[in-house]
């Protein structure tokens, strides 16, 4: 073990502002150039997080918009404001977008931002991956949205399930773009996974063992591993099996040839299912944070937590086929689905139980953060009753594609983690911009949104049992569907308003909000050791963990790392059990590289909507870039 | 005010072993297309049970002469990549230069030992599922074995030139582990395209 000596404060004192010729050289060696070139060539983590974050809510502001057209369609009986051809292109949309272009990237972008700072390090592994995952992303979502803007948007459901999707019945782009788009989206992901997952392991601060790392940090080490078992899946489903079809004839899905569109499902769901658990496990993540910094004490049961949701995460792939109970499955095969389904129930109540218990014997404070874990509580478990529910063959056949389904995944989506990334986000924007929030805005934020999403999407477990069908584009008034669709809509606007005034209050804090300082909530994780909003380099001299939660260990039981150089850009290896360190590592700085490699790359996969002939270009295209990527760069990479 | 301090001065700036970063990256990396290759094993024998022949009438098995004898130069790239990793982290340029000369050579052998086998065969991938599936594994397969032939000539080119230190040197390193992921994934798929059709479930 590295001593820890006593070293007079003359030299090292952690205070801002103390030691200006180190926070200079610091600045320099963790500066990108200035200007528009300079723009393309970050590699800090929390530039790239913020763009992350940025460019996922403006997604997310896309897919609430559809979702308002969506409801003005169905807001009475035979509407005709939407075509059914337009009506099939939005739901789509709405679908693809919250699930590929909002949710996932959003929980990777926060993930970027906060783990490097939590973990009390300097930046993610591998700093330019990030970079060139973020543009994949950013690339991704416009190709859709080129689509959607030229009549060329999606009209097969967010899963283009075959024969449907297939090149018989599903002529013309729109289903090409779909699946090209999924391989955008999964390579961002698989990019974050990976390099989330080298960083919580092998750059944890000195003394920062696995039984020390918060929570959040746990959720996504085992997401990122969620990520990486899972997304090749979709890979397999959208790239291979749909778009070759399309493209080059082959026939997996072509029951006339041998192949077989029920295995679409089956590869689809293996992806689809453990997708729902890779965005809602980071949001327990959050969930956690909020909690013990709003009661001023450790998670109760930590060890039990960390254990549920690796046990979720287990689990999680080992449910896909409850998404396929209608298609005539084996008998036996539906005993098991239902009761591996049945058993996340068992992962997810110990996690609710232990909040529970930590609310209850912690000092609560009820800030705005802590009302929308409240929510998220409420809503998720009620999301989590009808998905046992569901997981009964017997009433899934009932209400199979039905909006009972359509209530139980919004209510656990939005309740399990919508509500909790809003609590995230007035929970850390005092670190990311150096300001609180309004507290009395946010709070009537809560109230509007939950309020509203109750309004939207509770009626629609009643209109499912009533046998409205998810996907129609209007309905006779026979029906008696009129009522409640007419009060979800209302609850669909009022959740808008909400969102109208979260984006005020973001907007007017960073001018007007009392000035944060680092700790506010007088949280206990090492994010709050840096400056509020962090510097290119997060810490002035690497914290050593005290404890599971540093900030709240009295000043004699913390330290500081010092003998890091401070002219390059270097990170401190630690070993992954222990955290003991191990060796210094020089990481690349500012580069062009990542953003030209996406560009190109992008460029071909676009091309191969177009023509399988377009995967030769892209590939070497992608050899260029990385060859320009990692080719040594003198003195930087080539002295000790 | 006195701080604590954990000096880390002394501890080295680069370490060329599996303690790096680097390591987990490209083990991960290597786990995404073994998952991606797992996927496609599964989606083989699924479509397997759910016909009556295989392989489909009008379609031949592959002969197995050919990739069985191309197993030679890929089994005895293994050793290769083992010296050039282990010449990496001794700084031996002459051992990562035959390491990494050797194995781009015998993943040549390999490589142009299966594309003569392709002639051979009678399906194409547009002919029915059973030409679609062993096309798919074999294409993607190959362009993983292409892809990191071409870092591997990269690295070689580099140490050649010998403007290399530490960081590339922990290249070599890698690579060579990828290289054990990417190779070694061949071994079950070969006995599952080669060898499985006459092994298990005679045609039913």
């Amino acid at each position: 073990m590295t001593p820890i000596i006593e070293a007079p404060g003359e030299t090292v004192d952690p205070r801002a502002g103390t030691n200006e010729e180190h926070r200079k050289k610091l600045e320099r060696a963790w500066s990108r150039p200035g200007r528009i070139f300079g723009f393309f060539t970050a590699t800090t983590h929390t530039a790239i997080g913020m763009r992350y974050i940025i460019t996922a809510f403006a997604f997310f502001l896309a897919g609430g918009i559809e979702a308002l057209l969506m409801r003005t369609q169905l807001a009475f009986s035979n509407n005709h404001f939407l075509s059914a051809d337009r009506y099939n292109q939005i739901f789509t949309t709405h679908g693809t977008t919250m699930m590929f272009l909002f949710a996932v990237p959003m929980m990777e972008g926060m993930a970027v931002y906060l783990v490097p700072l939590m973990l009390g390090t300097r930046n993610v592994a591998f700093p330019r991956l990030n970079a060139f995952g973020y543009y994949m992303f950013l690339f991704g979502g416009l190709l859709l949205y080129a689509g959607v803007l030229t009549n060329t948007g999606p009209d097969v459901g967010w899963f283009a399930y075959p024969p449907l999707s297939g090149p018989q019945y599903s002529p013309g782009k729109r289903v090409d773009i779909w699946a090209q788009m999924i391989t955008f989206t999964e390579i961002s992901a698989l990019c974050v996974a990976t390099e989330l997952i080298a960083t919580i392991l092998k750059m944890r601060a000195p003394r920062m063992s696995l039984n020390r790392l918060p929570l959040y940090c746990w959720s996504m080490l085992i997401q990122s591993f969620m990520v990486i078992f899972a997304m090749p899946a979709v890979m397999v489903a959208s790239t291979i099996m749909l778009l070759l079809d399309r493209t080059v004839a082959t026939h997996f899905v072509n029951p006339a040839a041998g192949g077989d569109p029920l295995l679409y499902q089956h590869v689809f769901w293996f992806f689809g299912h453990p997708e729902v658990y890779i965005i809602f496990i980071p949001a327990l993540g959050f969930v956690s944070s909020i909690v013990e910094a709003h009661t001023r004490r450790g998670v109760f049961g930590y060890p039990a937590m960390v254990l549920a949701l690796a046990g979720t995460a287990f689990i999680g792939f080992g449910l896909w086929v409850h998404h396929m109970f209608a298609t005539g499955l084996p008998q036996i095969g539906e005993s098991f689905f239902t009761a591996a389904s049945m058993m996340i129930a068992i992962t997810s109540g110990i996690q609710i139980f232990c909040w529970l218990a930590t609310i209850w014997t912690g000092r609560v404070r009820m800030h705005t953060p802590m009302y929308f874990v409240l929510g998220f509580i409420f809503i998720f478990v009620m999301g989590g009753l009808t998905g046992v529910m569901l997981a009964s063959v017997p009433l899934d056949w009932q209400v199979h594609d039905t909006f009972f389904v359509v209530a139980h995944f919004h209510y656990v989506l939005i309740g399990g983690a919508v509500f909790p990334l809003f609590g995230a986000f007035h929970y850390w924007y005092p670190k990311m911009t150096g300001r609180m929030m309004n507290e009395t805005l946010g709070k009537i934020e809560f109230w509007i949104l939950f309020i509203g999403f109750n309004m939207t999407f509770f009626p629609m477990h009643i209109l499912g049992l009533k046998g409205m069908t998810r996907r129609i584009y209007t309905y006779p008034p026979e029906m008696g569907w009129d009522n409640a669709n007419a009060l979800a809509t209302v609850g669909a606007y009022i959740i808008a308003i909400g969102g109208i005034l979260f984006i005020a209050n973001v907007l007017s804090s960073r001018k007007t909000g009392a000035p944060a300082g680092r700790n506010p909530w007088d949280a206990g994780t090492l994010e709050w050791a840096a400056d509020s909003p962090p510097p290119p380099y997060n810490f002035e001299y690497l914290p050593v963990a005290a404890g599971r939660y540093t900030m709240w260990a009295p000043a004699e039981a913390r330290a500081v790392v010092t003998g890091m150089r401070d002219d390059r850009r270097e990170v401190l290896v630690t070993s992954i059990m222990d955290a003991e360190p191990q060796h210094r590592l020089v990481l690349p700085g500012s580069s062009f590289w990542p953003f030209l490699t996406a560009l190109l790359v992008g460029g071909g996969f676009v091309g191969t909507v177009f023509g399988f002939n377009w995967y030769y270009p892209t590939a070497v295209a992608a050899g260029v870039g990385l060859i320009g990527w990692f080719w040594p760069k003198a003195p930087r990479d080539l002295r000790p | 005010m006195i701080q604590k301090t954990l000096d880390v001065s002394e501890l080295p700036p680069f370490s060329v072993s599996n303690d790096d970063p680097l390591w987990w990256g490209q083990m991960l990396m290597g786990v995404i297309e073994v998952m991606l290759f797992a996927i496609m094993i599964a989606m083989y024998f699924y479509i397997r049970l759910s016909v009556d022949m295989w392989p489909l009438p009008g379609d031949q098995l592959p002969h197995k002469l050919l990739p069985t004898l191309a197993l030679v130069p890929l089994a005895l790239s293994f050793p290769a990549a083992w010296v050039a990793s282990e010449g990496a982290k001794q700084d031996n340029r002459g051992k990562m230069l035959a390491g990494l000369g050797l194995n781009l050579a015998l993943a040549g052998a390999f490589l142009a030992m299966r594309i003569v086998e392709w002639h051979s065969f009678n399906f194409e991938w547009k002919a029915d599922i059973f030409g679609s599936v062993t096309w798919t594994i074999l294409g993607l397969h190959t362009a993983d074995i292409i892809g990191d032939m071409g870092f591997t000539l990269v690295l070689f080119v580099i140490v050649l030139t010998g403007k290399y230190a530490q960081k590339q040197r922990l290249g070599v390193h890698v690579d060579s582990i990828v290289w054990y992921l990417v190779a070694g994934a061949w071994f079950p798929m070969y006995v599952v395209i080669y060898w499985g059709p006459t092994l298990v479930g005679a045609p039913r």
